[in-house]
Formats: C-alpha cells, structure tokens, sequence
C-alpha cells in the first residue's frame, strides 16, 4: 500500500512537469503577429511600411497586430526620440485578436533617429522598431 | 625678542640642512676656484649687483640699466674668458678635491730656498754674502744698493751672484721671502783676531753683526766654505742640514707655521662668510616681506578603484590663498603646488570629500591661507560592460516615390564599456549620419559609431555595415 502511495505521487509530480513544459513550449498568451512603422492605415492595413519616414508625409503610424489576445488586455507604444521618451499610448486589446496603432505628428525638428518600444501590461517589452525622420 | 621669534618660527631641520649643505656648497667653489682670477670676478660681479640693487630705490636708470646687461652676460663671459681656469680645475681634481679635499700647505719655504742656493753657490765656488734681516733696520749701517724687491728663488738668487754679473760683489738682502737688494756694502768689522782664511766677506759679515741682530751668510769664494754669522760668532756649515739647523736656530724659521695659520684663518673665514651668505640669503628668501599669492591648482586623484570611473567633479580646480616672502612666491612653479585626494575609500555614486591641508602640497617656506571649495562633489561609477543595438542615423531625403523598407546593422549589436549608471541611460548606439539623398535602389553603407560622452568606450573599434533594402512606394 505504502509502495502503491508513492508510484501514485511519483507519476502526479511527473504529469505535472510535462505540464509545465508544454505550457512552456506552447503558451497560450496575447501573441503579437505584426509591428510595423507606415505612412498610413488602411482598412485596419499598413501602408508604405519602412524604416525612413519624409517630414513632408506629416505623420508616421506604428502598426501592431495581435493574435490571439486571450482576454481583454492593453500594450503600450513607446516612442522615443534618440533615447529620449517623447510620449506613451496605451491601446486596449480585446479577445479573440486585435490590430491596434498609435501616431505621432511629425515636423522639421523631429529629424532624427527614433525607436517605438511595444510593451505589454506586465511591462514586457515585446518589440523595438528602429525607424529615422528625415527631409 | 618678538622680532627674533618670528625670525625662527617654523624653522626645521630641513632648513638647518638647507643651510649647511649651501653653505657647504658654496665653501668647495672657494677652495676649488681661489687663487684663478674666477673667484675675483665672481667678487666684482657680487659688487656689481649690489650697485645695481642701490642703484633701483636712487632711480639711477642708466647705472642700472648697464649693471644689469653685465650680469646677465656675466655667465657666458665667465665661462669663455674663464674656460682655461675652469678647465684646469675640473681636469686636475678628483672626486676628493671636489667634495672634502682641502690642499695641504707645501710650499718651498725660503729657509729651504737659501740653503739650496747656498750650496750650489759653494759648489760652484762663487763668492756670495747673504744678509738676514731680524728685528732691527739696516738703513743706517748699511750703503743702500740696488733695489731689487723681487720675489726670492733659487735662480735668481744665483743669478745675482753668478760672476761678472754688476751685482756680484755686494751682499744681497732678503726679507721676508723677497730679495730687497743685492750689491749692498756692508760695514766692516775691525777686529784683529779674526783668522787668515777671513776674506772681505768675512769681515763684511762679521762687521754687520757686531752693529745689527742680522744673521749673515758667506761663501768663500776659494774654498767653497759655507758660515753663517749671528751676533758676532761665525758658525761653519759642512753640509746643507747644517746649514738648515743654524738657520732654524738663529733666523727662526717661521714661515711654515705662519703659512698654515694664515691658510687656517683665511678657510675658517671662508667657511664662515660662505655660512653667513647662504644664511642671509635663506633669511631674505623665507622671512622677507609676507606677499599672498592665489593659484587656481588643478586636483589629481589618487589611488582610484580600477573598476570605477570618475563621471563628474563638482570642480577640477581648487583656488589656494597662499602667503610666503615674496621671493619665495614668485618663484613658486605650477607644478610645485599639488592638491591630490585619496579615492581609496570611495563608493559608486555621489561622494562628499573634504579638502583639507594634509591634501595640499606646497613648496617649503610657503603657508596655506584659505582653500575654495573646501568640499569636492564626486561622482563615481562602476566600469561595466553592456551589449548596445547599433541603429542607422538617416539623413538627408530619398530620391520620389521610393521608401526604405528594412534596414539592418551588421553586427547587430556593440559591446560599450562605462559607467554603469551611464550605460543605463542609454540603450542605442547610433551610426554616424548616412545620406539618403545618392540612395536609388538596395545596398549596404560602411559607417562609423558615434559613441557618447567620450567617457564610454568600444570594446572593438568596428566599422559598421549597414545593409538595406529600397522599395517603391504604393500608391493609394
């Protein structure tokens, strides 16, 4: 009977490990799919995506797609300017995916190397898109 | 009695040492120079300056002026009228004539110059008669001969004697190593009981010392025989010794302790004018006239950890108020003040460290007043290293309707070393500037990273190669 208790821990531990590892391996989480920066949106699409954006375009648009998002949730697009916070977006995700984007209105003293960081609401960085403003 | 307080205050040994080794100094230049016309010029020139130092509050412009030229130049004339002397004094002394030789007395005195003259006279057998003056004059017994006044030698003295020469048949005089002069008639003695040899010379002699307390030398000219005549008595001299004994005992020869005392007198004055010199001349720098002085000096930090970096200072230069005798002052050199702080005991971050006098180093003589600031903010920061993303730094504009679409640095990333505090700030590390304007379609670009502050540094000086690729754009 003793012996029969710890085969039965024994397996339950075992069970639960390959648990943890799958969940792992395969969690089930907000994914992001797709972060761009683009002159534009279009039907929830991004337009001109690039990494060099002309003053003259008057706006840039950071572009994050996600799938799937799990439950109701928000990230945040960071923009900075060298490494210099300029401003934060917060942008709510809801189930079962979501495209979301923010943007910035840019003018002659914004030339310049620029970065947006996507960070989650547990304040993970999910991704950095490197992008210049320039004539 | 103040007055002298003031004058000792703070002395130190180093300053007794400062004197003496000076002085000292000063004392081997005597001895090794005195008797070359070097130590009187240097004499003349040391008269000169101070007639030129009189010369400033009298407002003699011109005598200043000219005194000034003099001894600035007095250095090269020195060394190219004097090279000869100068020469012979660092090529004939050794290490032991610099340093503590003193030179012994070793003259040839005149006692010993007379007797060799004498015999080689009676060698030669040439009549001579030489007289030795003591205590009283000869002016009146004597008939004045020729002057002579020269200096007494062994040549010279032959020379008068040597036959056929005018001066021959007189008796010569000396007194104190100088022959006074020769072809003097002395006055004869008139005594009957004189032996047969006795010739004029004889009775010359003789006749002198009767009347004076002379002592009289005579060669015979037929036998070569040697006496010396003292207080009516002749003495025979067989030999050269003997001749020196007789000397010794009725003419005194004094002159080689009269020439050690007078060498004794003439160093311990030396060593002590050179003592006196050096002293006033430490007093006048030390202990003139109080001038304060303020030196911005910059601060050295020492003993820093090797795996901190100084980021900031509240101040690289402290001010110092210094008092001292203005001498001293003006010629106090930059790098004779040192302000160094001890770092050992410092930590990452902001450090309040006190600046006080045992951090300041200043030249002897000279007396801190006041240091600005008291207090030094340091900043510390611990050198780590840090994996940067390098990002392109795009300037300029993209030939129409064309967009850059990716862009990518090769390496991805740099290694930079800092301040962990700084490295903390900062999360890109850019390229230097990149035209767009020349961009037509997808390439790559060598560029440069511009790494700031200058405090940070690459671990690998790299050239970056960015590589990125050109689209069109699409049309809405």
């Amino acid at each position: 009977m003793k012996n029969f208790k710890i085969l039965f821990y024994a397996v339950v531990m075992a069970l639960c490990y390959t648990a943890d590892i799958w969940a792992d391996q395969h969690p089930l989480k907000t994914k992001l799919v797709q972060a761009v920066m683009c002159e534009s949106i279009e039907n929830f699409q991004p337009v001109n995506s690039g990494v060099v954006f002309s003053i003259s375009s008057g706006e840039v648009f950071c572009f994050s797609k996600f799938d799937p998002v799990l439950e109701k949730t928000y990230v945040l697009h960071q923009w900075y300017k060298k490494d210099k916070l300029i401003f934060t977006m917060r942008l709510t995700l809801s189930p079962p995916k979501w495209s979301s984007f923010s943007r910035i209105q840019i003018r002659d003293i914004d030339k310049g190397p620029w970065r947006v960081e996507i960070v989650n609401a547990r304040n993970t960085l999910l991704q950095t898109l490197r992008f210049s403003m320039a004539d | 009695m103040d007055a002298l307080l003031y004058f000792f205050y703070g002395f130190r040994w180093q300053d007794v040492l400062d004197i003496l080794l000076n002085s000292y100094i000063l004392f081997r230049l005597y001895i090794l120079f005195r008797g070359t016309n070097v130590i009187r010029v240097l004499i003349l020139l040391c008269i000169l300056w101070a007639v030129s130092q009189a010369a400033v509050p009298l407002g003699l412009v011109i005598t200043n002026w000219a005194k000034q030229g003099i001894i600035t130049l007095a250095a090269l004339i020195i060394i190219i009228v004097f090279r000869n002397e100068i020469s012979f004094v660092l090529r004939t002394k050794n290490l032991k004539s610099f340093l503590w030789g003193i030179p012994k007395v070793q003259y040839r005195t005149a006692m010993n110059i007379i007797v060799d003259s004498v015999y080689e006279l009676a060698e030669k057998k040439i009549g001579a008669i030489i007289v030795l003056p003591f205590k009283q004059g000869l002016e009146s017994v004597v008939q004045e001969g020729i002057p002579i006044r020269g200096k007494l030698s062994q040549e010279m003295l032959i020379s008068i004697f040597w036959p056929d020469n005018p001066l021959h048949d007189g008796a010569t005089i000396i007194q104190d190593e100088r022959i006074t002069s020769a072809g003097v008639i002395l006055p004869l003695s008139n005594r009957g009981d004189l032996p047969s040899y006795f010739g004029t010379r004889h009775r010359a002699a003789l006749g002198l010392t009767e009347v004076t307390d002379s002592v009289v030398i005579v060669i015979s000219e037929e036998s070569g025989r040697v006496s010396l005549f003292k207080e009516n008595q002749s003495y025979n001299s067989s030999n050269r010794s003997t001749l020196a004994l007789l000397l010794k005992k009725y003419a005194g020869d004094s002159s080689v302790k009269k020439r050690f005392k007078h060498q004794t007198i003439e160093l311990a004055a030396a060593a002590l004018i050179s003592f006196f010199c050096v002293t006033g001349l430490w007093f006048s720098f030390s202990k003139g006239m109080e001038t304060f002085a303020t030196y911005e000096v910059p601060v050295e930090f020492m003993n820093p950890d090797q795996k901190m970096e100084i980021i900031s200072s509240s101040a690289s230069s402290i001010k110092l108020l210094i008092s001292g005798a203005k001498p001293l002052i003006n010629s106090i050199k930059s790098e004779q003040i040192n302000v160094k702080l001890n770092l050992s005991r410092t930590t990452a971050g902001v450090n309040k460290i006190s600046i006080i006098k045992e951090n300041i180093f200043l030249p002897p003589g000279i007396r801190l007043k006041k240091i600005d600031p008291a207090e030094l903010d340091i900043t510390l920061d611990k050198l780590v290293e840090k994996e940067i993303p390098i990002q392109p730094h795009w300037i300029g504009k993209l030939p129409k309707g064309l967009i850059m679409k990716e862009a990518e640095a090769l390496p991805r990333t740099v290694i930079i070393t800092g301040g962990k505090m700084m490295l903390e700030k900062i999360s890109t590390i850019f390229t230097e500037q990149i035209l767009l304007d020349k961009i037509t379609e997808s390439g790559t670009a060598s560029v440069g990273l511009i790494v700031s502050p200058a405090s940070l540094r690459l671990k690998n000086n790299l050239k970056i190669e960015i590589r990125y690729i050109i689209a069109e754009k699409s049309t809405p």
